[in-house]
């Protein structure tokens, strides 16, 4: 048996060693860049907390982690309603026909880069069909991703036209394993279709949701190809998410010490999401 | 649940949801058709306005994407960085799933799930220095290496469920005929989780091929990917949207067509197993 064990031990070897290397160290070296300062000629030197200290003072940080927010909070709530929205119009649609689950995929199997391609042209300010079916429809035009003040609402539109649909399809999985005994049990009792879905649908489907809620938080708190392809954060910084900072101020800047600290912070950020939603997911579980 | 919709006010509701759901299929399709439209459009059509649906299509913005730009190199490249990466993840994470699946010791693969939790930056402030030293920043090899850690915890936890369905008495069986780990492996296990490989090893393309941060800076002008470059096509594209178009048509179609092929795993496989497809 004991051959048998390292066998098994040599077959992991390979992972184990790529995860230690390539994941596991890395982290760890970041922690330890993150104390230190890189200077114009490249030399290092240890500035222990100073990376820190700088950031708590760095308005371009705290700016950073607004937006972060407010785009995360907007964009989660946008696609958990127009996804609930559609699993609900699937769900009923019952047999669902292959190339209408393969249309609704192709959103967000496309690259997010071409996604942001895509939606520039759209979105042009002057030329852009957007604006075109806003102005027929007697709507004032909209500057989008060149307006400061729209920027981040646009982006969060084009993350929810990409997303819904996926979050959609989790959700109809739910939707699929729900027991039908209750559904019969509430039509007996005579429960309108909109008290159904309030007081039993949405009750039910709470776990679903809120693992679908973690699997979106932890690529919207780190939204990037979207905004750097289009904006990379700008205009005047409109659109600067911790993540979009942390990355110019590590390639464009090259303070490799002072963006490793903006990235752990961003990776505390995220965990920190991630188990707030994971205990509200046991807490719904039934 | 069938008994729901035979009523008549349901069969009302069913129309509705009709037209709902064309309005979503439109909603989502409409701006790719625009992309794929817009492709075919000469250059004087594209940026018209108010701007056209019908029109007379050119191949012209395909055919002037190789003349002025490396985009055949580009394409070459993220087949070369994807391809390499999914091999690479297949070979580091088919054996481990297996692994994590007999001894049922999880915290390998759970370790890899903070690559899919941590921003990508995270990982690449400390490569670029570790591949700076060793003077790799532009090869083919840090790239393929940097796009197997998104690729092999793919592989690992889209094929761990696949080994778990094996009942354990044909293990069990062949272990009692005297055959080693090694080969349960290689001549059982593998061969009975074939459509795992496959599923695994075209969501791990396509993830490969779509990201975009790390050959961002760990690329130079001759490695550089396709989605990488988009910048440059972004570029020309101030002035030539049909051609910037027909690059975006085109980095979109290798994903596109691989997804329709997994669907039915599609979900299940990009949640890491945290739902069920």
């Amino acid at each position: 048996m004991k051959s048998a064990k390292s066998q098994l031990t040599a077959l992991g070897a390979p992972a184990v060693i790529f995860t230690v290397a390539m994941i596991a160290f890395p982290v760890v070296y970041t922690l330890y860049l993150s104390l230190e300062a890189f200077s114009s000629t490249g030399t290092t030197r240890f500035v222990g907390a100073g990376n820190y200290t700088r950031m708590v003072q760095d308005a371009n940080f705290w700016d950073g982690v607004t937006i972060t927010f407010y785009l995360y909070f907007l964009s989660l709530a946008l696609q958990l309603v127009f996804g609930t929205a559609l699993a609900l119009l699937l769900f009923r649609a019952k047999r669902l026909p292959g190339f209408v689950r393969s249309l609704f995929i192709s959103p967000f199997m496309m690259p997010p880069v071409v996604a942001g391609m895509m939606w520039l042209v759209i979105l042009d300010p002057s030329l852009g069909a957007a604006n075109y079916i806003l102005t027929s429809l007697g709507l004032p035009p909209s500057e989008w991703l060149a307006s400061p003040q729209w920027v981040v609402p646009t982006l969060a539109m084009i993350d929810t036209w990409q997303w819904s649909p996926y979050v959609a399809l989790i959700v109809l999985g739910g939707l699929q394993s729900l027991p039908p005994s209750v559904y019969e049990a509430a039509e007996i009792d005579g429960a309108s279709g909109w008290k159904r879905f309030w007081r039993i649908t949405l009750p039910l489907l709470l776990p679903t949701l809120v693992t679908a809620m973690v699997l979106r938080s932890v690529d919207l708190l780190r939204f990037f190809d979207l905004i750097y392809i289009t904006t990379q954060g700008g205009p005047a910084n409109a659109s600067l998410t911790l993540n979009i900072y942390g990355f110019r101020t590590g390639f464009e800047f090259f303070q490799l010490g002072y963006a490793s600290a903006l990235m752990v912070t961003l990776s505390i950020i995220v965990l920190g999401v991630t188990l707030v939603l994971n205990r509200l997911r046991h807490a719904v579980a039934w | 649940m069938s008994s729901l919709a035979t009523r008549p006010s349901d069969r009302l509701v069913t129309i509705i949801d009709v037209v709902l759901l064309v309005c979503a299929g439109i909603a989502v399709l409409a701006p790719v058709a625009w992309m794929v439209l817009s492709s075919f459009k000469q250059s004087y059509e594209v940026t018209a306005y108010p701007p056209t649906i019908f029109f007379e299509p050119t191949l012209d913005n395909y055919r002037s994407l190789s003349e002025t730009t490396p985009f055949l190199q580009f394409g070459l490249n993220s087949l070369i960085v994807t391809i390499g990466s999914t091999l690479l993840g297949l070979i580091l994470g088919a054996p481990a799933a297996f692994v994590v699946s007999w001894t049922r010791v999880t915290w390998p693969a759970i370790v890899t799930l903070l690559a899919r939790m941590a921003p990508g930056t995270l990982f690449l402030l400390p490569w670029y220095v570790m591949f700076r030293q060793v003077d790799m920043i532009g090869t083919y090899w840090a790239l393929i290496l940097t796009h197997a850690v998104i690729t092999m915890p793919i592989v690992i936890w889209v094929l761990l469920p696949f080994f778990d369905n094996i009942p354990r008495s044909v293990f069990e069986a062949a272990q009692v005929d005297g055959c080693s780990p090694l080969r349960i492996f290689w001549k059982i296990a593998l061969p009975l989780v074939a459509s795992g490989l496959a599923v695994s090893s075209i969501l791990a393309f396509v993830f490969s091929w779509n990201y975009f941060l790390f050959a961002l800076v760990l690329s130079n002008s001759d490695t550089k990917t396709l989605i990488a470059a988009s910048f440059n096509f972004i570029g020309e594209g101030s002035t030539n949207w049909g051609g910037l178009m027909a690059a975006a048509t085109l980095i979109a179609l290798p994903p596109l067509i691989l997804a329709v092929i997994v669907q039915r795993w599609l979900i299940s496989g990009l949640t890491l197993g945290a739902v069920k497809g």
